[in-house]
Formats: structure tokens, sequence, C-alpha cells
């Protein structure tokens, strides 16, 4: 298993390169001075030359992808072009928001997914099931700038309970955490409903139903222990995914995380913030199919024991 | 089941009530759409609202009624010479800044020549003063022009002649800096503690891209201003910043960014006084590139300008929010003409036109150029209307849609056919607008206008050291008449009023002169 | 990407044509089928061809035309003039949202057809190559697997800009990975098969081995990979586009519909219902349709 492990780490570093190398190429072969359009309205040429000069943007491509990889290694991932700051100050703040947003949302889906899955096997093809069948299905093809937009109508808009954006407080996280997590609430539930009644119908929840206990009991003592397994690794490649998913629910509750950052960076042609994000987006999904990967190792007897 | 949905509402609702707590007072709560990239003045051309707030100039430019006047802000006196080449300026006295050290003559040398140093952005004033390409090109560290005869008297001289010189020391690029703190603050601009300045605010905090704080400055030399506390959010959606400014959370929104129909519905029925507009200074126009097959005949050009109806752009999209120009120098600015005719609507006479000119219906066409990434979905309208008018003439107008770099190196190539934008005045000099398209060749081709008749050129750029006012206006308001009526370089449109809403807690805002987003916090009156 | 979109792409590789359709059952034997068997699949598929012939037939149904403004009547409620409302610029709202139904079922369809193509090609040459071919392809696959397909697309989109063409292509990008992988496998699997072996003793060359055997054999698989990437492709579309990033005005698509009709929510929100609506009806259509196919295809279902 450690063996496994080892590869598994090699091969997500290639990746990360390859997304490195991937990223910096294609941000670099678009036309157009990115000085000229960080000067804007007002420039003139002998500032525009100076600068790009300056920022080493005359130099060959392959001089550049080098000073920038020993540079990021080093911590230092340039200066925003669009927003003038070190780009690693403005990704430190958004990163806190986009984390605190993305265990919010996880927490939302997977206490109403599991509930709501649970409830479902349990009144199994009645109507209060198909209901919310029904309803996580919808969750799951409502595209989430629709959820989003929804959910700030009626509970910032009309109702004024909680705020349309803000980061200050809790409450702000409330509506956009929701929004996020919908989806991924629907397709908690539709699998814990799927999952447990496939187990419910293996032999051995039979032979504890022999023994004397209960429905319920079995469900919990037994069946739900069965089927958890892939429903947790579902849920920690689903983190990853929020994490980087937040690009449209940071952009509609405009809150200041890494989603939002990105749309502003490809906005203002902003190339070493949309690089720098792009890389911890990619990072984030890596280092969370990685998580799922040992997760799924320690938790699976079979996997355990073969080797 | 119940239960929980109803323990959920419970929660959410104290979250509710909660929430409802009044803003302190004295607290102002505003959001831009772009955060400031520095505190530096030295190093922006669009960040001006930390400038206006935390730091003083010499003079200050005021709205008075529809125009402006300048007033004296740290100069308390001066003169000028016979020549116009020299001026003698008598500082305020017992000016600190916001750290206690002394504002005196040699802090505004130092940052004329910071400014000059650094040669970054902001020069072009700074520029007028002799000695000062010296002190730009590094062969000369203190500026020849700039001579301190003690703590509060200077003496100016320019290389060149300009009646407005002192207009122009009231553009936040001529800021003043202390000299002995700078000194020990190298992250000025970029960090709170070693960005001070003399002005009514001291900045107190900036997280990068969410939001940065201004506190009243209690050693400010001037009258106290009633907003004691500036927090400005960055939010860079216009739709949210409406949501916000409807559920309570801010206090001031700028609505220009917003579609005037959603304006006109939600916004100008609120109570009287609760919406404050002033013309933004500048002007929308369509540009024509010279260089075009057809554009190149002044024929083709006039019966555009002829074939669109200004007037039902500033009804339909912009709901009367707008002025009518019908020039290049706009109104509000020294030598703007109102008595300009211009060139009318007249949709018939444009067909006429064409048809006497010789060409057939359809057969001209061009491509009108916008830029994607612009976030104002007016302009995008604007376009559609202005393809649709000149449709009915004839003329084909196929409306592209580029990336905005890829617009800007478009435009700056000379090669862009035609193309609407507006062009916002920086300060009140009619130089400003019009040796910027037509005073220079080189301009006119970064603008793609490549406008050709080197004689108006030459005439352009000699304008400015004109001395006398009503000279420098006569040829002015000539040289425009003759490109807008005899070689219609472009078609001039409106300038759209800049509106912003005051929640409830306020009572009164002016905004700035020239209709910027910018403000001064102290412009503001709660209720 | 959705974990169950994940599980499906699973279980579709999964699919056997020698077992499932022989030589005799054509569509539209399956489609029969799936009409006995599978209604809501049915309904899908009669859902989707009532929008794809209502978007070809856009000019027919409606009096106004796609650009036609009119700036007296802005944002005008829902009437009888217009069924839906009209936009910020008077246009009409249902015959934008015909003629929009053009562009997003053109991005659902052409994107996905494009990254079937170039995806099993690249699979079957990755599957059948083996060696260095084989590595180069599935690192490539993984380095754009690894980028959360929303993220990918728009990182792309900036490099090449807006416009559908860029959107074509960026979707295909984004997607040819997942298909590469199961075709990589199917092929893997049926190389060791003993027909294709027999093939290869009899002397055919590797070309029509891949050509007549191995392709034909991932159809069913292709079919609903096919029809999966469809509403992926739509909703990736619809996101960029409601960032800003995707199509470009004066053209339109839904995804675009709803970016410039969200500043109008609350004064006009029929501008960002009907086209939301109708992005969520096709993308569950056809999902259900996937779904659908899914079930006729797949052995083990049939058993049951």
């Amino acid at each position: 298993m450690k063996r496994s492990l080892a590869h598994r780490l090699i091969q997500a570093l290639v990746v990360l390169t390859g997304v490195v190398l991937i990223t910096f190429v294609m941000l670099r072969i678009v036309p157009g001075n990115p000085i000229e359009t960080m000067m804007g309205e007002h420039a003139d040429g002998a500032t525009i030359q100076r600068m790009t000069a300056e920022m080493g943007l005359d130099q060959p491509l392959i001089n550049q992808f080098f000073r920038y990889i020993s540079s990021v290694v080093r911590g230092d991932f340039g200066t925003s072009y669009s927003l003038g700051r070190p780009v690693s100050e403005l990704m430190g703040n958004a990163f806190a928001n986009t984390l605190t947003l993305a265990l919010l949302a996880a927490l939302f889906a997977w206490i109403v997914g599991l509930g709501c899955g649970i409830f479902s096997a349990v009144n199994k093809n009645r109507l209060s099931d198909r209901l919310l069948m029904g309803t996580s299905l919808l969750g799951i093809s409502l595209p989430v700038f629709m959820a989003a937009m929804f959910l700030q109508y009626v509970f910032a808009y009309r109702l004024h309970w909680l705020p349309v954006s803000g980061t200050d407080s809790w409450k702000g996280f409330i509506l956009p955490a929701i929004a996020l997590g919908w989806n991924n609430a629907g397709q908690v539930a539709q699998m814990t409903r799927t999952t447990l009644l496939e187990t419910l119908q293996e032999d051995y929840i039979d032979t504890a139903r022999a023994k004397g206990q209960g429905t319920m009991g079995v469900l919990v003592f037994h069946a739900l222990r069965n089927a958890m397994l892939p429903v947790m690794t579902m849920m920690t490649i689903q983190l990853s995914g929020l994490l980087s998913g937040a690009v449209i629910t940071e952009t509609v509750f405009s809150i200041n995380g890494v989603g939002r950052l990105m749309v502003q960076a490809i906005s203002g042609r902003d190339i070493p913030l949309l690089q720098a994000t792009s890389l911890l987006a990619t990072g984030m999904v890596i280092l969370g199919s990685l998580l799922a990967d040992c997760l799924y190792a320690v938790l699976d007897p079979r996997i355990r024991r073969g080797d | 089941m119940k239960r929980i949905i109803a323990l959920m509402l419970t929660v959410l609702m104290l979250g509710g009530f909660a929430l409802a707590e009044d803003a302190a007072p004295g607290l102002l709560r505003t959001a831009v759409l772009y955060d400031i990239s520095t505190m530096d003045v030295a190093k922006t051309t669009d960040d001006y609202l930390i400038p206006l707030n935390v730091f003083d100039r010499l003079f200050e430019t005021r709205p008075t009624g529809d125009a402006s006047e300048l007033v004296n802000s740290l100069v308390t006196d001066y003169t000028v010479s016979e020549d116009g080449l020299s001026y003698t300026f008598t500082l305020r006295e017992g000016v600190v800044f916001s750290n206690g050290s002394p504002l005196t003559a040699s802090d505004v040398q130092f940052s004329f020549e910071r400014l000059l140093m650094l040669a970054q952005q902001n020069t072009e004033i700074a520029e007028e003063i002799a000695g000062a390409d010296k002190v730009m090109g590094g062969e000369a560290e203190s500026l020849e022009g700039f001579s301190v005869l003690d703590d509060t008297h200077f003496r100016v001289t320019l290389s060149a002649p300009n009646a407005g010189f002192l207009a122009e020391l009231s553009a936040p690029a001529m800021s003043i800096v202390d000299a002995e703190t700078m000194a020990k603050a190298p992250k000025f601009g970029e960090i709170p503690a070693d960005t001070i300045g003399s002005g009514p605010y001291i900045v107190t905090e900036w997280v990068a891209n969410d939001h940065y704080t201004l506190v009243y400055n209690d050693k400010y030399w001037g009258p106290e201003p009633e907003v004691k506390k500036l927090v400005v959010r960055v939010i860079p959606d216009a739709t949210t910043q409406d949501l916000m400014f409807k559920n309570g959370e801010l206090d001031m929104i700028d609505l220009s960014t917003l579609d005037s129909a959603i304006v006109a519905s939600s916004y100008k029925t609120l109570p009287e006084g609760r919406v404050v507009s002033t013309p933004k200074v500048g002007l929308n126009y369509l540009l024509m590139n010279e260089n075009n097959e057809f554009l190149k005949d002044v024929r083709v050009r006039r019966a555009i300008a002829m074939a669109i109806d200004v007037d039902q752009i500033i009804q339909g999209i912009y709901m009367g929010d707008a002025v009518r120009e019908k020039g290049i120098i706009p109104t509000g600015i020294q030598a703007h003409n109102d008595a300009l005719e211009g060139i009318p609507f007249d949709p018939e006479g444009a067909k006429a036109l064409l048809k006497e000119a010789g060409y057939s219906d359809g057969q001209i066409h061009f491509e009108l150029s916008m830029d994607s990434s612009s976030s104002n979905s007016s302009l995008q309208l604007v376009y559609a209307v202005i393809s649709q008018q000149l449709a009915a003439v004839g003329i084909r107008a196929e409306i592209v849609s580029h990336e905005h770099s890829a617009w800007l190196a478009l435009r700056n190539s000379g090669e862009m056919d035609a193309f609407v934008a507006r062009w916002g005045m920086d300060y009140n000099d009619p130089a400003n607008i019009m040796y910027t398209f037509f005073g220079n060749e080189n301009n006119s081709k970064a603008r793609s206008a490549n406008y050709a008749d080197k004689a108006i050129i030459a005439r352009v750029s000699a304008a400015r050291s004109i001395v006398d006012d009503a000279a420098r206006e006569a040829e002015y308001q000539a040289l425009e008449k003759h490109l807008i009526e005899e070689d219609v370089v472009w078609v001039p449109m409106f300038a759209e009023l800049h509106l912003w809403a005051l929640g409830e807690r306020l009572a009164a805002f002016t905004p700035h002169w020239a209709g910027w987003t910018d403000f001064y916090a102290a412009d503001f009156a709660f209720k | 990407m959705p974990w169950n979109r994940r599980k499906r792409i699973e279980r579709a590789s999964d699919l056997r044509l020698e077992s499932q359709i022989g030589e005799e059952e054509r569509f539209g034997d399956l489609m029969r089928r799936m009409a006995r068997e599978n209604r809501t699949a049915m309904a899908s598929f009669v859902i989707i061809v009532l929008m794809a012939l209502a978007a070809i037939l856009a000019p027919l149904l409606t009096p106004y035309a796609e650009t036609d403004m009119d700036l007296l009547n802005r944002l005008a409620p829902p009437s009888a003039a217009h069924l839906l409302g009209t936009d910020e610029g008077g246009r009409d709202v249902l015959t934008r949202l015909l003629f929009g139904a053009r562009v997003s079922l053109l991005i659902g369809v052409v994107p996905a057809l494009l990254s079937l193509i170039l995806g099993a090609l690249m699979g079957v040459i990755a599957g059948y190559r083996g060696g260095m071919a084989d590595a180069i392809i599935m690192r490539v696959a993984d380095i754009t697997l690894a980028f959360p397909s929303m993220l990918l697309a728009m990182v792309i989109m900036y490099s090449l800009g807006g416009g559908i063409v860029n959107v074509f292509l960026t979707l295909t990008l984004v997607n040819w990975a997942n298909v590469a992988r199961v075709v990589r496998s199917e092929t893997l699997r049926i190389r060791s098969g003993a027909f294709v072996e027999a093939a290869r003793v009899i002397g055919v060359s590797r070309d029509r081995i891949m050509r007549r055997h191995i392709l034909p054999n991932c159809l069913p698989t292709l079919l609903v990979l096919f029809t999966l990437n469809i509403p992926t492709s739509i909703l990736t579309e619809s996101s960029l586009s409601f960032l800003g990033l995707g199509i470009q005005p004066p053209n339109a698509s839904w995804g675009l519909m709803i970016n410039t009709g969200r500043q109008y929510l609350y004064n006009a929100p029929w501008l960002c219902f009907a086209p939301g609506a109708a992005i969520m009806l096709i993308v569950l259509a056809f999902n259900f349709l996937g779904n659908g196919l899914l079930d006729v295809l797949d052995p083990r279902q049939k058993k049951q």
C-alpha cells in the first residue's frame, strides 16, 4: 500500500507540473501586450516599453517559464497586473474565504443529502420518497447560478433575513454555502438511497433481521455502515470539487474567494493571477482525489487485505 | 422532519433580527467595482479615492451649481508674473501631516520631484515646470524651476506659459506628501501605516480585493466632516451592489453601471434627494477611421452623422439621463461652445447625400468594433441601435466583439474601422481632449482616427500655449467647428449623467466636479 | 466532474455490442425497445426533438426578428404581443429564446461529437499501439482530468477569446479525455479477444482491425457518452456565458441571456426565468435519455 501511495504521489506531481506548463503556455499565446491592457486608456508608448522590459515580458518564453518556476518554488507568484498587489497576498485573503465556503457547503450537502437519502430508503417507493428524489434530481440539474440567484432573491432581497454579500460574519456564508452545496446534496441523497437499498437486499441483513433486530436497527447498525464506503469516497472528491467549483457562487454573492479572483483575473487579462489561481484550484483537486484514494484504501477491507 | 424545518427557520429568523442592527453613527458604507491597485498617486491614473481623501493639494476644483471654480487649499495666496511663466505661492500656516510632521514648501518640492523621478504615471502636469525633463531623465536631482523661498513660500517657473496651470494643480496627481515621512516609509502607497497625508482622513485598513477603511484625521486643518469612518467594499458586480443597497448593507452606491431602465424603475421612485446626479464631464463619440475605404469619404461620414438619432439613444437607452453633446469640447469644460450646431439628425438627407455621392444601397459596409469586456449593458444597446439606424439609410455596420486587450491592440494599430467609446476629462482644459485626438499624428493614429489635415493638427497643438484666455477659447472653438462641421471627424453623441443613490441615513452628497466615481467623503451629510 | 456522471461513464464502458444489439437490431428497434421499457427516456427524446424543431423553424414560429429593437418597449412584461415579454433592448424574449436554442443546441451537440471523435481516436491509438503513444496520451488525459472542467474551460476561453467557434473548441478539449479513457480500456479488452487475435493471425492489418472490429464494438458506449456529454456541454457553456466568457453579443445563447438578464432579475424576472427553465428542461431531457439508453443497452439491466 505504501508503494502504491508513493506511485500516486509521483503521478500527482507529474500532473501538477503538466498543469503549470500547459497554463503557462496557454496564457502566453494570447495576442496583445498585457502591459498595454493594464495601463489602459491613458498610457504612452515609452512607459509601456519600459514596463514590458522590467517585467521580463520581452524575453523568450522558455526563459520566462524557468524564471516563473523558480520564483514559484520560492513562494513568489509575482504581482497581479490588474490589482497591483502581490499574488500570494491576494490568494491568501481569498483562499480563507473559499475554504470556509466549501467546508460549509460540504457540511450542508452531507447532512441534508445523507438525511434525505436515508429517509428515502426507509420509505422506499412511498410518495415522500418519490417527492424527495424528484427534488434531488432537480437539485442535480439546476445550474448553480440559478440556485444562487434564487436564494439571494428570496432570503436576502425579499425577506431581508440574510445579507446579500459579506464575509465579515457567518451570516454572509449561509446562502452561498447552500447554493454551492445544493447540487452535491442531491448527489449524496441519490447515492445514499441507492447504496442503502442495495445493501439492504444482501443476505446478512436478512440474518440480522432474523435475529430479531427491527427495521430501524438493521438500517443503523448494519446497512448504513456498509453502505458508507462509496458515499464517503464520493464526499471527499466532492470537497475538492467544491473548492474549485465556487466560481459561480462567489461571483453571484460577490465573495472574495479564489473563484471570484479567477474571474477577475480573466476579465483583467491578469496572467500571474490567473496562473496562480488555476494552479491552486487544480492542486486542490489533485490533493482531493489523492485523499479519496487513501480513504478508500483505509476503509475498504478488501484493499487492505490484498496489500 | 417538520420540527427540524421549524428549528432551522427559527435560527434563520433570529439571524435576520440580529442583522437589522443599525450602522454606527458617522459610518458610511459604500462599494466599488474594482479594488485600487495602489494608494500612491504617482503610480495610478485610476484610483483617486484615497489620494482625494487622505492627501491635500495646493488647490481644489469645487463644483458650483452647473460650473466649477478653483479654490485655495494648501495655498492661501499666489502671484503670477507678467510673462505668465513664474508663480509665487504662499502656503497655509500650521498644516501638519497625520503623524504630526509639519507641511512645508520643501515637501511640495519633494512631491513634485518624486513624481518626475518615478516617471510612471501622472507626470504631465509636473513636466511643464522648467527643468522637469532633466529630473525625469535622471540628469538632475532637483527641479530647476522650483525654488523654496522659506517654509511657507515657494516659486514655480514654467518652461512655457500655460493658462491652465493653476487648475491643473488641483488634479489628484499633484497631491502633497511628506519628505521626512517618506524617508522612513518604504511601503508608501502599499500599506496603510506608511501612507501618510495631510487630508481629512487616515487609511487604517486595506484588505486587498476585499475592502478598505478610512477614518477621520483629528489633526486635519480644515472643518471636521460628518463622515467619521468610511468603509469601501470591493464588489465587482453591479447587480450585487444594487441588491446590497436595497437590503440596507450599503449607504451609497454608484448607479452608473446599472441600466437606466432599472435606475428609472427602482431608484427614481425613491424620495426626493435620494438620487444625486451630475454630468460626467466627458463625451461618448462614434469614431470613424479616415483610412477606411468608405469612411475616408467625408460625405459618407457626414451621412453617418445625419443618420444617427442621438436623442433617441438618450431617451430610449439612458431614459433621459444624458446630456446631448454636439462637438468635441464637452459641457463643463473651458471653451465649450453651446452655440455649436453640429450636424442635425436627418435620415432622408443622409440617403440623398449617399445617392448623390454615387453609393448604392448596402454598398457601404464596415465593422463596428465593440469591447466585449465592457460591463456596461447600455453601451451594448448603443451599438445595436446605431447599427440599426445606419441600416435604415443603407449602411451596413456589423457589430464585432473583441476581448478588451484585442480591442485595444486593434485600436492602437490604427486599423479599427469604427467604434463607440467615451473620453472622460482629467482636468478642466480643452487640450485634454483636443490634443489627445487631433493634435498629434501619432495620437490620432492610436485612436484609429487617422485624422490627416496637417495644418489643423499644427493649430490644435499650438493652441495649448496661447496665454490669453479669450484668444485661446476662440481658437479652440474655431478648430472644433471646423473638425465637426467640415471634416466630420467623429459623431459626438452625449455625456451620461453620473447618478448615485443615497441610503436612508444620508441627507446630502456633492459629487466630484467632473462627475468622477471617486468622491470626497467630507461631501456627505447625515440626517 | 459530478459523481453520478462518473458512475454512468463507468457503467457505459461496460456495455458490450456483441452481447446486446446484434446485427439484426437497428436504431429503430432500439428506440422501440426504449419506448417500451423506459417511458421517461422516450418522453425526453420527444422533448429534445421538439426543441430541435422549434430551433430550426424559429423564423416561422415568430413574427419578430432576433435583433429587432424597440426602445419604447423595453422590459415589457409578458403579454399577448410578447408571450415571454421583452428584454432590455425591447426585443421579443420568445424569439430570442428560439434563436438562442439554435446556439445552445449546437453547443450541446457539436462539442460532444467532436470530443467523441477526438477521444475515440486517442483512446484507440493509446489502447492499440500501447507503449510511448499510450503513455503520452494518457498523461495528457490525466492532466486534462485534473483540471476542474469549469476552470479548464475558463483558461482555454481566456487564451482563445470568446465566440461560438472557440466555445466548441474549448468544450471539446474539456470533454475528450473521458471518452479517450473509456475507449482505451474497451480497446484493451477487445484487443485480447479471440476474434481480433484470429484476425491478426490471418494477417489483417492493424488499421483494418481498428476500423472494422474495435471501433464498432465501442459504439454503444460511445452513443451513451455522446448523449451524456451534451447536457454537460450545455451547462458548462451556460456557466461560461453567465460569467461573460462564452458566447459574445450580438449572438445569443441561453446562458448569455441569463447573464444579461441577471441585472434585471428583480425588475423583469422573465428575462432569466425563460432561458433558465429551457436549460433545465433540455439538461434533464438529455440526462434521462442517456440513462434510458444505458438501461436499454446494459445487459445486467435486461436480465432484471
